[in-house]
């Protein structure tokens, strides 16, 4: 699939911080989850797609088109920033309509298109209200609807989930979702990781200005040899099961969990483990409830990466 | 992956650039301010001196009906390109200009920096350009409300009283110097005030600036011609250095014996130091402390 962003060696510095080093990389359309501590290098990447920062080396293409000053290309674009960016005395529909008339709409069509944004959102009770008494989830839900209401193809979303409710959070995040079967690319960045875990499967990892690892949470799981898998296997005879596993050398540790009948084997070689692991099951006769590897998650994923 | 559909409308990766994008800002800049407490009450009075300068310029012509209402102020009421630079240039006009400015220019950018509302603009297709010149509109749409449009109707006015072009014969530059000093005066303002704008997020703090700034410059001239007697500090005075001007523009003999190029120059670098600084500090982003 043709990359919607596509950047090369792409770095920013501000004086003697490091603000991004030397990423090159390519988005296709669906949910990518931009993912980094605070200060990791999340806005600055954000930014620097958005054309809103000049980078000191690399470049950035949306569709083939360098974005730096190529305002044209803002009319595909929706972006959602982090921090709060409303005039609170404003209404919802006084702010949403003020931002549409930079798109040169028509009057009616910026009608339309405010109305039908905050209807997205759950908004539009609420449209006449002014953004100072909107709650905090109401403002991200706002925020959201300025970055979706020209039907931008591109959405940037710079920590969406900040600071909501869980009730909140679900509702973003189902309205992030909701965008992903529409062949849209969506870039959601966040530093809580069960977050973007709930949205896509799809990462960056960012530290440090550096680029981690981009990809699927399990293929990037994967590529860490050096940090083993954990395992774990509900079953009619874990001990036995063990005892099997011990004599092989890819196996480096077995433990009973405290759930009755559940083990966990720590492996250097998850496709061996895998490989071997039916066979087990049909000649000792036992039968298997459930197989999960607890630290498959991108928790797991951004721990080992980043050192913890 | 799978896409399913596209339900957004496709984008063919053409776009038109479009004819006035600066106008919304403009437009919402113009509207904010007549929201403003006061401001249309002032704004009404502002237009006072126009209207009594256009009576005299009636009074003018029908001299000989008001002898004995405007004895003494037969010389005032003398209409030549000094009556038309008193009106445009005087303390009180600029006074009167500086109030605007707090009124319609004080939260012009500081406002956006207060709400971080430069990175949606910059997010959408608006030049940097573009968002400097729908807030320019601002200050231009109301100077030029007190500044180019009365002194083209005054002009307009003095010939259908006097009722033939011999005024505009004997003075056929007129219009084109009401034309370039109405433009240099709302030029200067405008960098003027959009740099000091640029300058705080607390639209109070801008207005005490921008007022504090014109007159002290006019106090600092004051305080250093007592001690040292020299003219050339005249050039401290924002007051001053446009009055110059516009004793040039008009013909007239300026107000303080230097060289009125000396005042241009000093307007002319701090409307580029002004732009230069403006051009840094109006950014979409701001992210590492």
């Amino acid at each position: 699939m043709k990359p919607v962003v596509e950047t090369e060696h792409l770095s920013k510095w501000y004086g003697n911080v490091l603000g991004l080093s030397d990423v090159s990389l390519q988005i296709e359309p669906g949910i990518t989850g931009i993912l980094g501590p605070n200060g990791a290098g999340k806005s600055t990447f954000l930014k620097l797609i958005l054309g809103q920062l000049k980078p000191n080396i690399g470049t950035c293409a949306i569709k083939g088109e360098m974005i730096r000053n190529n305002y044209a290309l803002f009319s595909n674009i929706g972006f959602c920033p982090e921090q709060d960016a409303f005039y609170d005395e404003l209404t919802g529909w006084q702010f949403m309509i003020g931002l549409l008339k930079l798109h040169h709409f028509s009057s009616s069509e910026i009608e339309i298109r405010a109305r039908k944004a905050l209807e997205i959102v759950e908004l539009i009770e609420d449209k006449d209200r002014i953004i100072k008494s909107y709650s905090r989830g109401m403002r991200q839900r706002l925020k959201f609807a300025q970055a979706i209401a020209h039907d931008p193809e591109i959405i940037i979303l710079d920590e969406p989930l900040n600071g909501l409710d869980p009730l909140g959070r679900r509702k973003v995040i189902r309205l992030i979702k909701s965008y992903k079967g529409e062949g849209r690319t969506i870039l959601v960045s966040s530093h809580v990781l069960p977050e973007i875990e709930a949205m896509t499967k799809r990462i960056i990892l960012i530290h440090q200005g550096k680029i981690f690892a981009q990809g699927d949470i399990h293929y990037i799981r994967d590529l860490i040899d050096t940090h083993p898998h954990i395992v774990s296997i509900k079953c009619s005879d874990p001990r036995q099961l063990a005892s099997k596993f011990i004599q092989e050398d890819f196996v480096l540790n077995v433990n009973f969990s405290s759930t009755e009948g559940t083990l966990l084997v720590k492996t250097n070689n998850r496709d061996k483990f895998f490989g071997i692991l039916p066979s087990l099951f049909v000649k000792y006769d036992i039968d298997v409830e459930e197989i999960t590897s607890p630290d498959d998650n991108l928790q797991a994923v951004f721990d080992y990466l980043v050192g913890k | 992956m799978t896409i399913k559909e596209k339900g957004y409308a496709h984008w063919d990766g053409e776009f038109l650039d479009k004819k006035f994008p600066w106008w919304p800002i403009a437009r919402y800049g113009i509207k904010l301010t007549f929201r403003k407490k006061f401001f249309k009450l002032f704004f009404a009075g502002s237009l006072v001196p126009a209207v009594i300068f256009l009576a005299g310029i009636y009074v003018s012509e029908r001299l000989e009906d008001f002898k004995f209402m405007f004895q003494e102020s037969v010389p005032f009421l003398q209409i030549n390109p000094a009556y038309f630079e008193t009106y445009l240039s005087e303390g009180f006009m600029l006074f009167i200009l500086i109030v605007i400015l707090i009124f319609c220019g004080s939260g012009l950018i500081s406002d956006d920096l207060k709400h971080n509302s430069l990175q949606l603009y910059f997010a959408r297709p608006l030049k940097k350009k573009d968002y400097f010149l729908g807030k320019t509109a601002v200050i231009v749409f109301f100077l030029f409300i007190l500044t180019l449009i009365p002194g083209l109707v005054f002009f307009i006015m003095k010939l259908i009283f006097a009722g033939s072009f011999k005024f505009f014969l004997t003075y056929p530059w007129l219009p084109l110097s009401i034309i370039g000093y109405s433009i240099l005066v709302t030029a200067f303002f405008s960098f003027y005030t959009l740099f000091i704008s640029s300058l705080s997020k607390n639209r109070r703090y801008v207005a005490i600036l921008i007022f504090g700034i014109y007159i002290s410059s006019d106090i600092f001239h004051a305080i250093f011609y007592d001690n040292f007697h020299s003219h050339y500090f005249s050039l401290l005075s924002i007051r001053a250095n446009i009055q110059q001007v516009s004793a040039f523009i008009f013909s007239e003999k300026t107000p303080y014996p230097i060289s009125w190029i000396y005042s241009f120059l000093v307007l002319t670098s701090i409307c580029v130091l002004a732009g230069f600084i403006l051009k840094k500090k109006v950014k979409g982003v701001e992210i590492v402390k």
